[in-house]
């Protein structure tokens, strides 16, 4: 990673959202340094996809799902959506596209008021933008309920710590669809949730997408889950992009070796199959002084001298299948831009 | 000077280093009794390592707690607990001191809470040296930076003087490991130990434990609720819902030839890697039942896919029906589900 350039990015008319070269700081305490926890990203999202963002705790994904949608902006950078750059927009005109973008978050409950009452808060939304009338509302919350599978009779009611953390997911996943958005963010909506229900969600998302011609970014630390929902992944090391490509090829065939690393890391539930050391030793440096070059070779277990000096630039490892690595796992076609 | 050992110096060959029989732990709360753990016995042999896995609230921490005898004072614990041959059941909290750091020593889930943020890494782990082991000042300082060296952490003799906060997640987990394997237990319970981290510190943390369980002889419980965290770090594992064991076997037996309907539903809801994307993610539909109810039913019947007349009316006791292998059913299955779940793409992108 420790990746640049903007190769993988595909045709701009094409794309639903397209993320150009975001950076975002946040100042350190009062020692006037900043750091950087998102590093010059790029990505698109075409209509209708599934791109998953994923990398270890700190890596700037969280960060990146957040710039999207200006909260807080990033520090540069251009997020466009539907062609208009989001960055570019002040006060009531970026109010007005925000219908279009929602976020999910990692923690059920305390994303939810908890003294409101579901009803309340699925209809929050519509009563901000003023959609219908009282009656048309309780509609709306009504069919939104049972859209995510709850039973409006018996939740309705109900506040959040009445209800299980699936349960309240799924309350949020309701509150975010009111508004008829174009684009989901989701950071981490299951990583809170046990395997039984995990599964549930998920299930969900894929039906909710199929049903309102959604487009997500799921952002999430697991690499099964990222690849279970995913048409498309981007792997992210201390803010930088490593590889981006399809979701079954860049798990078949990592390209750059901090993906191959993360995925050796993941444990397989089958005795027969002997754990394997640990792919990756140390941790994350740290982000206030990131290495130079490529960010992942001090972890690097093809490390050499060109990635210390010369950060790598994304480039084409096979059909749509991008990483920023001088030294990467796939055998190159002999000319380049396949 | 080193505090007396109730146990003997040399166990008696054959001699289990833990045998749990029938305990139960139950919470008085004001809404009547919450029955986390029923009747849940096992066996552990030094040098092996039991993996206990379920859902969040299924009771695998309070079974861990409770033979710790780490319990608030609510809670009944009926049932028999032998460490080493000794019966320690009843053995009252000031008993149980002598007991933990250089028998048994536990690893919590979450380092940022079970670590004192007020205190430097090195007391932390000097605090149990100098209260079990005797040792002096200078002498238990300079043991904690080996054990800190040990675990892996960096400029060790620097970090001692650390605080939590100042460590990232996953060199707090390894303090709170040296904190455990500080007076050599016998017997570590190493609860959710890297459910907090990342998958590649993950990787190293496991990998820690086996090393140091290797080189001590170490018998080890391992709870987790991942099956995949389990199943490569286990030579037994105990399934566990709402309370209950309901399948108990050798990991590779169980893997091979599962028996229990939860504990095939629990490993096809797994998110695997090897599935290709848009596969349809199976569920278990529903919800645990409520810990305070009393029923004459299997607890999993509810929603279990092959319930019958019977599940309902009757619990079903936890029987070896194979050598080696107890499970708590009335209709058992015949093994994990096939590795082909229907792969389903909805939303394909047009």
């Amino acid at each position: 990673m420790a990746g640049i350039g903007t190769a993988h990015l595909r045709a701009p008319e094409d794309a639903l959202l397209r993320v150009e070269h975001l950076v975002v700081d946040f100042p350190v305490g009062r020692t006037g340094l900043s750091v950087q926890a998102v590093a010059d990203v790029s990505f698109d999202v075409l209509a209708g996809e599934t791109l998953g963002l994923v990398g270890e705790s700190g890596c700037g994904k969280s960060t990146t799902g957040r710039a999207v949608v200006q909260s807080p902006p990033p520090t540069s950078g251009r997020v466009l959506l539907d062609g208009v750059d989001l960055c570019e927009l002040r006060g009531e005109e970026l109010r007005a596209r925000r219908p279009d973008l929602q976020l999910i978050l990692q923690d059920p409950i305390s994303s939810l008021n908890p003294r409101r009452r579901v009803r309340e808060i699925v209809a929050q939304p519509l009563r901000t933008w003023h959609r219908g009338d009282a009656r048309g509302r309780a509609a709306t919350v009504r069919s939104l309920l049972e859209a995510v599978g709850l039973d409006p009779g018996t939740t309705i009611d109900r506040r959040p710590h009445e209800l299980s953390g699936g349960q309240c997911q799924r309350v949020g996943i309701a509150r975010a669809l009111a508004l008829e958005p174009r684009m989901l963010i989701c950071d981490e909506p299951v990583s809170a949730l046990d395997v039984s229900v995990q599964g549930q969600v998920l299930n969900l998302l894929e039906d909710l997408k199929a049903r309102y011609g959604l487009t997500i970014v799921f952002i999430a630390h697991d690499l099964a889950v990222v690849k279970s929902i995913s048409d498309r992944v981007a792997v992210m090391y201390l803010g930088k992009l490593c590889e981006v490509g399809p979701v079954d090829t860049v798990y078949a065939s990592p390209a750059h070796p901090y993906t191959d690393a993360l995925l050796q890391s993941v444990p397989v539930p089958d005795p027969t199959v002997p754990p394997r050391p640990a792919p990756l030793a140390g941790e994350l440096p740290s982000p206030l002084a990131p290495p130079s070059g490529c960010r992942f070779r001090t972890r690097c277990p093809r490390a050499q001298a060109r990635c210390e000096s010369e950060e790598p630039v994304m480039r084409a490892m096979g059909d749509g299948h991008f990483a920023a690595c001088h030294f990467p796992l796939v055998v190159l076609p002999p000319v380049a831009g396949l | 000077m080193k505090r007396a050992s109730p146990f003997p110096d040399v166990d008696p060959a054959g001699v289990p280093l833990l045998e749990v029989e029938g305990l139960s732990t139950r919470f008085r709360v004001p809404g009547g009794v919450v029955r986390a753990v029923e009747d849940v016995s096992f066996t552990l042999h030094a040098g092996r390592t039991l993996g206990i896995v379920g859902e969040s609230g299924s009771g695998k921490t309070v079974l861990a707690r409770s033979v710790m005898g780490l319990l608030p004072h609510n809670a009944d614990r009926p049932g028999t607990i032998r460490y080493r041959g000794v019966d320690i059941t009843g053995w009252s909290t000031r008993q149980l001191v002598g007991v933990r750091g250089p028998e048994m020593a536990m690893v919590f889930q979450d380092p940022m809470t079970s670590l004192n943020p007020y205190m430097r890494i090195g007391r932390q782990i000097t605090e149990s040296l100098r209260w079990h082991m005797g040792l002096t000042k200078a002498a238990a300082a300079s043991r904690a930076v080996a054990l800190l060296d040990e675990v892996g952490i960096p400029s060790a003799r620097l970090r001692a003087d650390s605080y939590p906060h100042q460590l990232s997640g996953g060199m707090r987990q390894r303090a709170t490991i040296a904190i455990a394997l500080a007076c050599s237990p016998r017997l570590l319970f190493a609860d959710e130990p890297t459910t907090a981290l990342d998958v590649t510190v993950q990787a190293q943390i496991l990998d820690l434990l086996a090393a140091e369980q290797r080189e001590r002889e170490m018998g080890m419980v391992l709870v987790s609720h991942d099956l995949g965290v389990v199943a490569g770090r286990s030579d037994d594992i105990v399934v566990m819902y709402a309370g209950r064991v309901v399948e108990h076997a050798p990991t590779r037996t169980l893997f091979a030839g599962l028996r229990m309907p939860y504990t095939q539903a629990l490993l096809a809801a797994v998110p695997r890697l090897d599935r290709p994307s848009h596969s349809r993610a199976a569920v278990i539909p529903g919800r645990p039942p409520d810990p305070t109810a009393i029923d004459p039913a299997c607890r999993f019947a509810p929603r279990c896919p092959y319930v019958q007349a019977r599940c309902q009316a009757e619990e079903p006791p936890l029987v070896e029906a194979e050598p080696g292998h107890r499970y708590r059913c009335w209709y058992p299955v015949a093994g994990p589900l096939p590795r082909s779940a229907p792969a389903v793409s909805p939303a394909r992108r047009g």
